[in-house]
């Protein structure tokens, strides 16, 4: 057996790091046996990871141990998703308590500002504190309904959460790091995630930059719905970039740079590259800003009989970067559509707004859809086909199909 | 078959090394860098030949970029389509 591990590590080494820093990761490859970044992601007492064993598993989709969906109608009917229904998509394992350590002695480093500096957790919260409602929706989200098989988790509707996060506007860690230095272009922020595991950070390291303006409204969290941020979420310290693709949420952040040009890892260059199916590369645009979407979370097939008389659609409505300004309901699959109504509190432009349309249906089938605007952008009726299946955002494949009986 | 399924085994261990990686029980790895196996909805055949061959995030591009042969991947993937959840 042990003879076999070396080999596997060995093997690992040519090709997962890279020949010039291998001097320094060898070491580490070879001694991180296997077994230790299995150690949180064995399986847990209900048919779930035991790294998140205290999620709900009736409310997911397990596409993988590493991939698993909201199921449509428990992404919260009261506007925020709870923690124990939110969607995880892990591109490197989950960082265990252990290498985690002492939460408020977890370090990142601020650089390409006047005067660049590391700060612990602890000492970030004495420079500021906020909490601030954003969406969470990883890029391929929906994913599921593009039909040139794509590669990846097939997710629908429930890679996608409205969270309320706590922590410390960036503007602040810029104002106690002198500003930033007058060439940046991007925010590059960068997870410590891959380090226990030895790869090469080249391939491995979930490092992203943004358009520097994103600081604006960015903050590093270190709650998730008013509880320390877990580990499975990015805890202890996270990057969010409200109105941003999940990927640019940094978890497990350990440096955040003002640079010149974009991250050269292969999860900024060729990840996450928005292409035509067929071709690739970084000449095409990253998935960054989120695009107006809605879609319906009740009535589904999911949440039992529909009954004929009154009923409620409900649904969840987001603008993107843009605060979204209206939704229509449509159950006869867009032929006619309907103004809902938006309930509950605005938390703001980042996070999504519920919305409900009172009708009244007889028996039969019905195609019900949503169609939400930002102002000036609405959703499309279909889907922009790309190689990754990303950024869906087309009302039709949205849709869903209601019997009423 | 069972000679497809011993190579298979052989290039999962050594050659692709996707026992670094990912936990595949049949196959007794342990990895933890990609999804379980064992977990993945809807693995087929077709869809592990889709994805060794052209990689996807930190998994490497095994066909694009020359790491094994097709006949390699058309067999380890054979391998585990017929090992998921044994």
């Amino acid at each position: 057996m042990s003879k076999n591990k070396s080999k596997l590590n060995l093997n690992r080494r040519n090709f997962l790091t890279g020949t010039a820093t291998l001097a320094g990761i060898a070491a580490t490859a070879s001694v991180v046996p296997i077994t230790i970044a299995n150690a949180n992601h064995s399986e847990g007492t209900k048919g779930l990871p035991d790294f998140i064993n205290w999620k709900d598993r009736d409310a997911l989709i397990v596409h993988s141990d590493k991939g698993i969906e909201t199921h449509r109608s428990a992404i919260g009917e009261s506007l925020i998703t709870p923690n124990r229904n939110v969607y995880i998509r892990n591109n490197m394992p989950t960082m265990t308590d252990t290498q985690i350590g002492k939460r408020n002695d977890w370090k990142v480093s601020i650089e390409g500002v006047k005067n660049p500096k590391t700060f612990t957790l602890g000492q970030l919260k004495k420079l500021g504190h906020t909490t601030m409602a954003s969406i969470l929706q990883c890029s391929g989200n929906g994913r599921g309904f593009f039909e040139h098989k794509v590669r990846g988790s097939q997710w629908k509707t429930g890679a996608a959460a409205c969270v309320m996060w706590t922590g410390v506007p960036l503007m602040a860690v810029i104002d106690a790091c002198g500003g930033i230095n007058r060439d940046a272009v991007f925010m590059t922020s960068s997870g410590v995630d891959h380090e226990p595991t030895g790869l090469d950070p080249k391939k491995a390291m979930v490092e992203r930059s943004v358009p520097k303006q994103v600081y604006q409204d960015a903050m590093l969290a270190w709650e998730m719905n008013g509880v320390p941020l877990p580990n499975a979420h990015g805890g202890p310290l996270r990057m969010v970039t409200p109105g941003y693709f999940g990927i640019n949420n940094v978890k497990h952040l350990g440096k955040v740079a003002f640079t010149t040009k974009e991250s050269s890892v292969k999860y900024m260059k060729s990840s996450y590259r928005i292409s035509p199916i067929g071709k690739k590369g970084s000449q095409y645009p990253s998935c960054w800003e989120m695009p107006v979407k809605s879609w319906i979370t009740r009535p589904t097939d999911e949440t039992g009989i529909t009954r004929a008389g009154k009923v409620q659609i409900v649904g969840v409505a987001m603008g993107g970067t843009r605060k979204v300004r209206s939704v229509k309901v449509s159950v006869d699959g867009g032929k006619s559509w309907k103004k809902a109504k938006f309930i509950g509190p605005d938390l703001g432009k980042y996070a999504w707004r519920q919305f409900v349309l009172e009708t009244t249906l007889s028996t039969g089938r019905y195609n019900i859809a949503s169609l939400a605007s930002n102002g000036p952008d609405k959703q499309p009726e279909l889907r922009m086909e790309n190689r990754r299946g990303y950024a869906h955002n087309g009302w039709k494949d949205h849709s869903v199909n209601v019997t009423v009986v | 078959d069972e000679a497809k399924m011993k190579k298979g085994l052989e290039i999962f261990n050594e050659k692709a090394a996707c026992a670094a990686c990912h936990i595949l029980k049949a196959a007794g790895s342990e990895g933890n860098i990609g999804p379980n196996l064992d977990t993945v909805d809807g693995l087929t055949q077709a869809s592990v030949i889709d994805i060794v061959t052209y990689g996807l995030g930190v998994m490497p591009a095994f066909g694009e970029d020359e790491i094994l042969t097709e006949e390699e991947i058309v067999i380890v993937s054979f391998y585990v389509a017929n090992s998921v959840g044994k």
